[in-house]
């Protein structure tokens, strides 16, 4: 045992001091060169056999015993060190079963209870021992290292025979004799180079042979003990086990119990699953590779990029990419990817301000999925409409080359910036050009892409806005095929384009059907349309008693949430109390009910108190009991809280239009802005056409009337703009 | 369909064999099957059931209400023993994809729907009412097991930004069809929390039907689907429709575009060491993004881009043990050969 101490401190004897030794005559001597020499016969007689048929060749056991003797023989190598010699020789040649046979015959735990005494009992604190138990240490240190080596070999020699559970194992048991040697984890300095370099790669390797082995907890265990043991790895081997650690966290399938350390700190960040601890080492990466510690590796933003998208955390996500040094993504792209991550997380100024950047001409203008990008989010808004129309339109033009597809989806988005320009045009005229162009983009996009059920959808709007409603009813019923009646808003379409045909009952029938298609808690907006169409056929009663089960759905969710709106869900199929006190107050109203009206009036106002639509229906009450001044009043205030409230407008024109030639100019005033904002108003239309009566322009009055008396006949119970 | 509705409730692996053997008819499941160590691991990896029961569940006339091999399925997974369960798992992909194929066509599909509504309540109690499956976003400021944070928290843990991955099920007892894309999006999560026992074969399904779902070509292949894998061989009994169903396009709300995905990217980039589904599931993924970009729909694009891409990139193979100190050695021995040479002459 001594020996081997010793004979390996004489390996550190520099070439140039054997060299001197050379002239001395018994070179069994110096231990070193008997080793070396052995070690020399073995290599000329395995290389020579290997030039003739490296593949071909086999060492059998007889040999393997011989070279074996030979090495021990006359020295002072041990059984294990001469067989780790051997092995890593025959690995080395890419004989991987005879090395396999050679580690075959190591004996660890023997050659660890050897290790163990002289290596761990070193304090590595006292100074003054420091150096003498280095020069003692670093001769047991390289037989260490040596015998290591040699299982580690080993493990990779099964590995390469596919024998991954034995190469795990062994690995393991590499790690296992390295704890038990160095108690106290691995100390920065005192160690061997090839020591360190052997337990670094085996901490490595074993998560993934225990992956190969399919034996994913074991593999979960060993990378956590690889991260979180002292195994004094560096930098890049540290990070290459972290990043396939998070990807086998993202990817694995597996669940896996978090990681309960006792040496959790307070207020540390504690992973609970698979993925929050996958998000925090792709960031620990990251943050590595900011302060220069590793190398870029693109693979790590993608997965985080994947990771966070997967939960919605796009602003999380932007951060990190603006964080990314330059040089690393083109300027163009990383404003792509940013806004996206902007429009992902409803940040629409922050995405078309990068988008606009991006698609400057001294950019890339003709970039096809940022122009469909940026198309797409102007659609959302009136004001951006115009510019939107630009981005689609050079959209159409550069997805010819490419496919049917995107020049599909580039042409759908141009017909919504159309129909949502011409909600807004200043004239008639311009209003309809833009209303014709939206419906030949969106029947191009569909003829391209015939499977795209939202075309239909929007294909269906528009001709509803337009008041084409048997073509809208079609696209409704196509919409609903496509959806398989998946999707609530396509029901709602049928109902509203029944309804505006007058065909009440059939769209209570649909109601009904979507209601059945529809869990309790999102039939909101179709109770809302069931009580409409119940008050448009003038059933009070039953419209009433529609109305009741709406409160009481929007009343239970009101206490299920609790007051504070919870982010997860979308309030846009929500229905507030305060719309249906409003509902209640106008139908109680046109029954004369005034008591009844004013309290849900109150009810309304007590939940939203300065609204355009309570003060309208306020000055509604005050109308029918002929208080005309106070309701007067209320309208005005309605407007004023509300500039473009449409209905205000309209019932102050039709109340001024009553009060005599005098006001007759303010009325026919009013009623004109209502149109302009409204062109489908029919009341709007039949106080107008009052007004042109009045002043006795019969020509005017009669096309009011008769716009009033077509559009009533395609009048929906709700605005399509609703949906 | 109800437990008390089925003849008798399976008790193990071993009757499950038995009454599985019954529903598929004579010969269609080898006979050594039930007297195996570990029926429930045959159920779960024999290649002939998988492909005797895949074909029934994608034959024509499957899924009706009093189809019997979703009895089967339903009876099985009730039985409440984990590894019946998993073997009952194993057919999510081909139920889920016939399933949402056929339900936009608006068929009568009872009996996929009792299976799949068994599957979403097993879901929702196992996470418990109303609980979202959300996820807490690490603040580096913070320290953790694996990084130390610059400065010490002076009083409290910097604030988390909290995700939801998965909002809360609700329970469910019909099959709505608004609900329709949840009620399968919580079935895949179900599916998704044991990717790792499954065997390929099944994740190959769910990748062919991802890319049915999403509708639109890759633009790798230019060549039609290859045709119908096993399933028209004549063990079906549904075999008589030979000519393979076309699988409908289905509406891909994020609800069950988001679980999809996420298998999909299992199968792409998770331990799974086949290529052939890594081929299939690099495909689904780039379908994803297509149908994803046909709305530009933020983080699908995100999400499936990320995923196009790392299919593009190369694995980074485990170090090979390097000899650099060996060389070494070689040189100090070559010097000492020289020496003993010399000392020789």
């Amino acid at each position: 045992m001594a020996a081997a101490g010793e004979s390996d401190n004489g390996s550190e004897v520099s070439p140039t001091a054997a060299g001197a030794g050379a002239a001395a005559v018994a070179a069994v001597a110096s231990p070193v060169k008997a080793k070396a020499r052995a070690l020399m016969e073995l290599e000329t007689t395995s290389a020579s056999a290997a030039s003739e048929s490296s593949e071909a060749r086999v060492v059998d056991d007889g040999n393997i015993q011989e070279a074996e003797s030979s090495l021990r023989e006359g020295l002072s190598l041990n059984y294990e060190e001469a067989r780790a010699l051997l092995g890593r020789l025959e690995y080395q040649r890419g004989n991987v079963e005879a090395a396999l046979r050679v580690f075959d015959g190591i004996d660890l735990q023997a050659a660890i209870q050897r290790f163990q005494p002289s290596l761990s009992e070193k304090p590595p604190s006292k100074r003054s021992n420091k150096l003498r138990s280095d020069s003692s240490n670093s001769g047991s240190q390289h037989a260490a290292s040596l015998v290591l080596e040699a299982i580690y070999l080993k493990s990779m020699s099964l590995q390469k025979l596919g024998k991954a559970v034995e190469a795990a194992q062994q690995c393991r048991s590499v790690l296992d004799a390295v704890e038990s040697i160095f108690q106290r984890g691995i100390p920065d300095v005192m160690v061997e180079q090839k020591l360190q370099e052997t337990v670094s790669k085996s901490v490595e390797l074993l998560p993934e042979l225990w992956k190969q082995a399919g034996a994913y907890q074991e593999a979960l265990a060993s990378y956590r003990r690889a991260l979180l043991s002292q195994w004094n790895l560096d930098d890049e081997c540290c990070t290459r086990i972290q990043k396939r650690f998070a990807v086998f966290l993202l990817y694995g399938g597996v669940e896996a119990s978090p990681p309960s350390l006792a040496s959790q700190t307070e207020g540390s960040y504690v992973p609970k699953n698979n993925l929050e601890e996958a998000i925090l080492l792709l960031m620990i990466i990251l943050k590595k590779w900011y302060l220069g510690k590793t190398h870029w590796d693109p693979s790590v933003m993608e997965h985080l990029t994947f990771a966070l998208s997967l939960c919605g955390q796009t602003s999380v996500l932007a951060k990190h990419l603006e964080e990314v040094l330059p040089g690393i993504y083109p300027r163009t792209e990383r404003w792509y990817s940013l806004a996206l991550c902007n429009y992902a997380a409803s940040h629409n100024e922050a995405a078309l301000n990068l988008l606009r950047k991006l698609l400057n001409k001294n950019e890339s203008p003709g970039d096809i999925m940022a122009l469909l990008l940026a198309a797409k989010l102007c659609s959302s808004n009136y004001s951006l409409a115009s510019e939107g129309v630009e981005y689609a339109r050079r959209a159409v033009t550069n997805a010819d080359s490419s496919d049917g597809h995107l020049k599909s989806a580039a042409l759908h988005f141009l017909g919504s910036c159309l129909a949502k320009k011409s909600r807004i045009a200043s004239s008639d005229h311009q209003r309809s050009l833009l209303q014709t162009e939206a419906l030949k983009s969106l029947n191009e996009s569909f003829s391209l892409d015939r499977h795209n059920p939202d075309v239909i959808y929007d294909m269906g709007i528009e001709y509803a806005e337009q008041r084409n409603m048997h073509a809208a009813l079609k696209c409704a019923k196509e919409y609903i095929d496509a959806t398989g009646g998946s999707v609530s808003k396509g029901w709602r379409l049928l109902s509203l384009v029944l309804s505006a045909q007058q065909r009440y009952s059939e769209a209570e029938v649909v109601t009904d059907a979507a209601l059945d298609e529809t869990a309790k808690w999102e039939q909101g907006p179709l109770l809302r349309m069931r009580a409409k169409l119940k008050v448009a056929q003038s059933l009070p009663m039953e419209a009433v008693e529609a109305y009741r089960t709406l409160l009481a759905l929007v009343q239970a969710q009101r206490k299920a949430y609790g007051t504070i709106k919870n982010g997860t869900e979308e309030d846009d199929d929500k229905v507030s109390e305060f719309e249906v006190w409003q509902g209640l107050a106008s139908l109680y109203a046109s029954l004369s009910y005034w008591r009844d009206a004013e309290i849900c009036l109150q009810k309304a106002k007590a939940l939203k108190s300065f609204s355009a639509t309570t003060l309208h229906a306020e000055g509604y009450t005050r109308e029918v009991r002929e208080q005309t001044q106070d309701a007067l009043a209320a309208y005005f205030n309605a407007v004023s809280t509300e500039l473009e409230h449409v209905p205000s407008k309209v019932s102050i024109g039709a109340l001024l239009s009553k009060q005599g030639p005098r006001y007759l100019p303010v009325a026919r005033s009013f009623l004109s802005d209502a149109l302009k904002l409204e062109p489908t108003n029919r009341m709007a239309w039949f106080y107008l056409g009052k007004v042109h009566k009045h002043d006795g322009r019969l020509a005017d009055a009669a096309d009011c009337f008769q716009a009033a008396s077509m559009l009533e006949e395609s009048d929906p119970i709700e605005s399509f703009r609703s949906l | 369909m109800t437990s008390d509705a089925s003849p008798q409730s399976i008790q193990s692996a071993k009757a499950a064999v038995e009454s599985l053997a019954a529903v598929l008819g004579g010969g269609a499941l080898p006979d050594t099957l039930a007297s195996g160590d570990d029926p429930a691991a045959a159920l779960l990896h024999d290649g002939g059931v998988a492909r005797a029961v895949v074909g029934r569940l994608r034959g024509a006339g499957s899924g009706v209400g009093n189809d019997g091999l979703c009895r089967w399925l339903y009876d099985a997974f009730q039985s409440n023993l984990p590894e019946l369960q998993l073997a009952v798992l194993r057919f999510v992909p081909a139920l889920a994809g016939v399933y949402m194929s056929r339900a936009v066509s608006r068929k009568q599909l009872a009996g996929f729907e009792a299976v799949l509504l068994a599957l979403y309540a097993h879901a929702a109690a196992q996470r418990g009412a109303g609980e979202p499956e959300t996820v807490a976003l690490p603040n580096l400021a913070n320290p953790s097991v694996y990084h130390d944070a610059k400065v010490p928290p002076k009083t409290k843990a910097a604030e988390l930004d909290v995700a939801v991955l998965s909002p809360a099920l609700e329970p469910h007892g019909t099959m709505r069809a608004t609900r329709r894309a949840r009620i399968v999006g919580a079935v895949l999560e179900l599916y998704h929390g044991k990717l790792a026992l499954m065997p390929i074969s099944s994740k190959l399904d769910f990748c062919e039907f991802c890319v049915a779902w999403a509708g639109n070509r890759s633009k790798l292949d230019d060549k039609p689907r290859i045709a119908a894998p096993a399933s028209s061989e004549p063990d079906g009994g549904g075999a008589a429709a030979a000519t393979e169903e076309k699988w409908r396009r289905v509406p891909l709300p994020w609800e069950l575009f988001q679980p999809a995905m996420r298998i999909v990217a299992h199968c792409l980039l998770g331990p799974t060491g086949s290529d052939e589904l890594k081929a299939q599931a690099a495909r689904a993924a780039e379908c994803l993004y297509w149908r994803a970009a046909e709305t530009m729909d933020a983080r699908a694009l995100l999400a499936t881009r990320s995923l196009v891409r790392l299919s593009q990139m190369m694995e980074e193979p485990i170090p090979e043990p390097s000899f650099s100190g060996g060389v070494e050695n070689m040189a100090e021995l070559e010097a000492m050969r020289a020496n003993i040479l010399s000392t020789k002459n």
